[in-house]
């Protein structure tokens, strides 16, 4: 176990360094960057030059990354040029409600993907389970955005339950009011994450309970209950583990568009704001938190395998 | 399902042919306006010049009278130019009086060919990394694999909202940042088919032959690996079909003329309570499409992927 788990964050590291590298490459090599001939254009040559020096343009490019990559190590992310503020902060700002947002909206697949895809695998009922499949296959094929736009149509406009947008009200609130915001673009990016874990749920389900060991724990006098959860749903576990890691990947670029549909002030909406003002510390910062988000995804994933069946550790040599 | 998948895509592709596009549909942007689904109008030609697209139009005596725009207008006999045309808007119109009917079938159009375009392209790269870490020593497969990791932990879509930022959004770019980001999924999938079947005895026996490293790609690896990888490219396909609609809904997909079902969507948010139509519609045409590409897909070959939402 704790070899897997050196082993994958060694990994998980060289992977993130990786992605930086080529979004810092990406920045870097492309034409008409901020502080170049033409956007300097019309200031005094010495105020230019002056302005390059302290932004550190002047510089080739081995030093800038090498200094960025320094910079990384101390925690400093440089300062975003359009907000004028340190990106550390912004970063340490937006993430909190991202993680707020796309922590419970994964907590949401999980147990409703889960919970439906268990009891439309166990129930006998064929009209029951085909209802379950046809919604949730519908709901899975949804776009983000469109369910968002949806729910906020049902629930904002023709019932006026739940606020358009925002994260809190203007006049503050308090957690309650925090709660309220969050449950649209929460829904909106859970809802069809769960209902393609819940296929996959009863898919994999159907295909347990069919095998051996759950015959052999019928046989023994369990109840079909226990067998369910105890047995079958426990030997699918280990895949759904893997799968939500791998969900990560939708789930960051899922944020970027709810996150702007909703205005929440979260690291999608950041990114987003970020690159149409082509701010370019704050780009790369938001890529490589994305980045290690996804890394982060595999490398959970990995330890929940291990710990649903210890032979995970073992046979990912 | 397969002829699902292949009727919705087929016609999807030629839809925008069967559909003639009504002939003044840009001639009366103001009084086409938001007309709601299964709106009858008429298209009145004036002497004047130009037509007026008029609702619940009536004869009087000496001349015609409808609804235009949310009042009342009146034409007499003199200044129509002809007897006023029939018109069924089945899906409404949009803000600027087109029909959604015809916007949704190029939209739909737009989306397969672009994520068509970026697969292949994605299909193109896998299939030579992959094969080429599957058959190369083993220093030469681990920097392949390892390259390939890293862009498999690339956050795809903050990388094409950085390319789009620094190289403006274009219908191009979209499919170039798909084919650049997808490709590795793809050649994991090459790479570790390749190994299971290198070892086969046809394999083999074409290896002694001589086979070079290209024909036996060709004609003996990439026959027998299919209908694997035709699955994972489906999927991929349906993925691409809602990131081009995500990145077209943020105002960063393809810019206009292209029709693209994100930016119809886009373009109804501002009136959902008024004109849910315009939103409606694009965001059904982009869930069927999906749909029906992931009902090619049997339940066995499912599993293997995690969901993902774009």
């Amino acid at each position: 176990m704790s070899r897997l788990l050196a082993r994958r964050l060694a990994a998980a590291i060289l992977v993130a360094w990786g992605v930086a590298t080529l979004a810092f490459v990406l920045v870097q090599a492309v034409p008409g960057r901020a502080f170049d001939e033409l956007a300097l254009q019309g200031l005094p040559p010495q105020a230019a030059e002056r302005l390059r020096v302290l932004f550190g343009a002047d510089r080739p490019f081995a030093v800038r990354y090498i200094d960025w990559l320094l910079g990384l190590l101390r925690g400093d992310l440089g300062f975003s040029l359009q907000l004028r503020r340190p990106v550390g902060a912004l970063v340490a700002e937006a993430l909190g409600n991202t993680i707020a947002l796309t922590g419970l909206a994964l907590a949401v697949q999980v147990v409703l993907g889960v919970l439906v895809g268990t009891l439309a695998a166990v129930t006998r009922s064929r009209w029951l389970d085909l209802a379950a499949g046809g919604v949730a296959a519908l709901v899975y094929s949804f776009p983000s955005f469109w369910m968002g736009l949806l729910l906020v149509a049902v629930f904002s406009l023709a019932l006026p339950w739940l606020p358009v947008s925002q994260m809190r009200s203007i006049d503050g609130g308090g957690m309650g009011d925090l709660l309220r915001h969050l449950i649209l673009p929460c829904a909106a990016l859970a809802l069809p994450l769960a209902a393609g874990t819940s296929l996959y749920v009863r898919d994999e389900m159907r295909v347990a309970l069919a095998r051996p060991f759950v015959a052999a724990a019928r046989a023994r006098g369990a109840g079909e209950g226990r067998v369910a959860v105890a047995h079958a749903l426990r030997s699918v576990l280990l895949p759904v583990a893997q799968l939500v890691g791998l969900s990560i990947q939708g789930v960051v670029a899922g944020s970027v568009v709810i996150e702007v549909l909703f205005a929440w002030p979260g690291m999608g909406r950041l990114a987003y704001d970020a690159l149409l003002a082509r701010d370019e510390p704050l780009v790369l910062a938001c890529v490589l938190v994305g980045a290690v988000a996804v890394v982060v995804g595999g490398l959970l994933a990995d330890v929940a395998s291990a710990l649903c069946d210890p032979r995970f550790a073992v046979e990912q040599r | 399902m397969k002829p699902l998948a292949a009727i919705v895509l087929g016609l999807a592709l030629v839809g925008p042919f069967l559909v003639p596009r009504h002939a003044a549909d840009d001639d009366d942007p103001a009084g086409a306006r938001y007309l709601a689904p299964l709106t009858q109008a008429h298209v009145v030609p004036l002497r004047a010049g130009g037509n007026r697209v008029v609702t619940s139009l009536a004869r009087t005596s000496g001349g015609w009278t409808g609804q235009r725009a949310g009042s009342e207008v009146s034409f007499r006999d003199e200044e129509v130019a002809g007897a006023p045309v029939p018109r069924v808007y089945l899906l409404g119109t949009d803000g600027l009086g087109r029909d959604l009917l015809d916007r949704m079938l190029r939209g739909a159009r737009h989306s397969v060919l672009i994520a068509g375009a970026g697969v292949a392209v994605a299909l193109f790269i896998g299939i030579l990394v992959g094969a080429a870490a599957g058959l190369s020593r083993p220093a030469v497969e681990a920097l392949l694999m390892r390259s390939t990791d890293v862009l498999l932990a690339t956050p795809r879509f903050l990388v094409y909202l950085l390319c789009a930022a620094l190289f403006g959004p274009s219908t191009l770019l979209v499919i170039v940042v798909v084919g650049l980001t997808t490709w590795p999924s793809l050649a994991r999938l090459v790479r570790a088919s390749t190994r299971s079947l290198r070892s086969q005895e046809g394999i083999l026996a074409a290896r002694a032959a001589g086979c070079s490293p290209p024909r036996l790609v060709m004609r003996h690896l990439l026959p027998a690996m299919t209908p694997v990888v035709a699955v994972t490219a489906a999927l991929r396909f349906s993925d691409t079909i809602r990131l081009e609609a995500a990145l077209s809904f943020l105002g960063v997909g393809s810019p206009p003329p292209a029709v693209s079902l994100g930016a119809i969507v886009a373009s109804g948010r501002g009136v959902l309570a008024d004109a849910w139509w315009v939103a409606a519609w694009p965001g059904l045409t982009i869930a069927v499409l999906v749909l029906a590409v992931r009902s090619a897909v049997s339940r066995p070959e499912r599993l293997a992927e995690p969901p993902s939402v774009a």
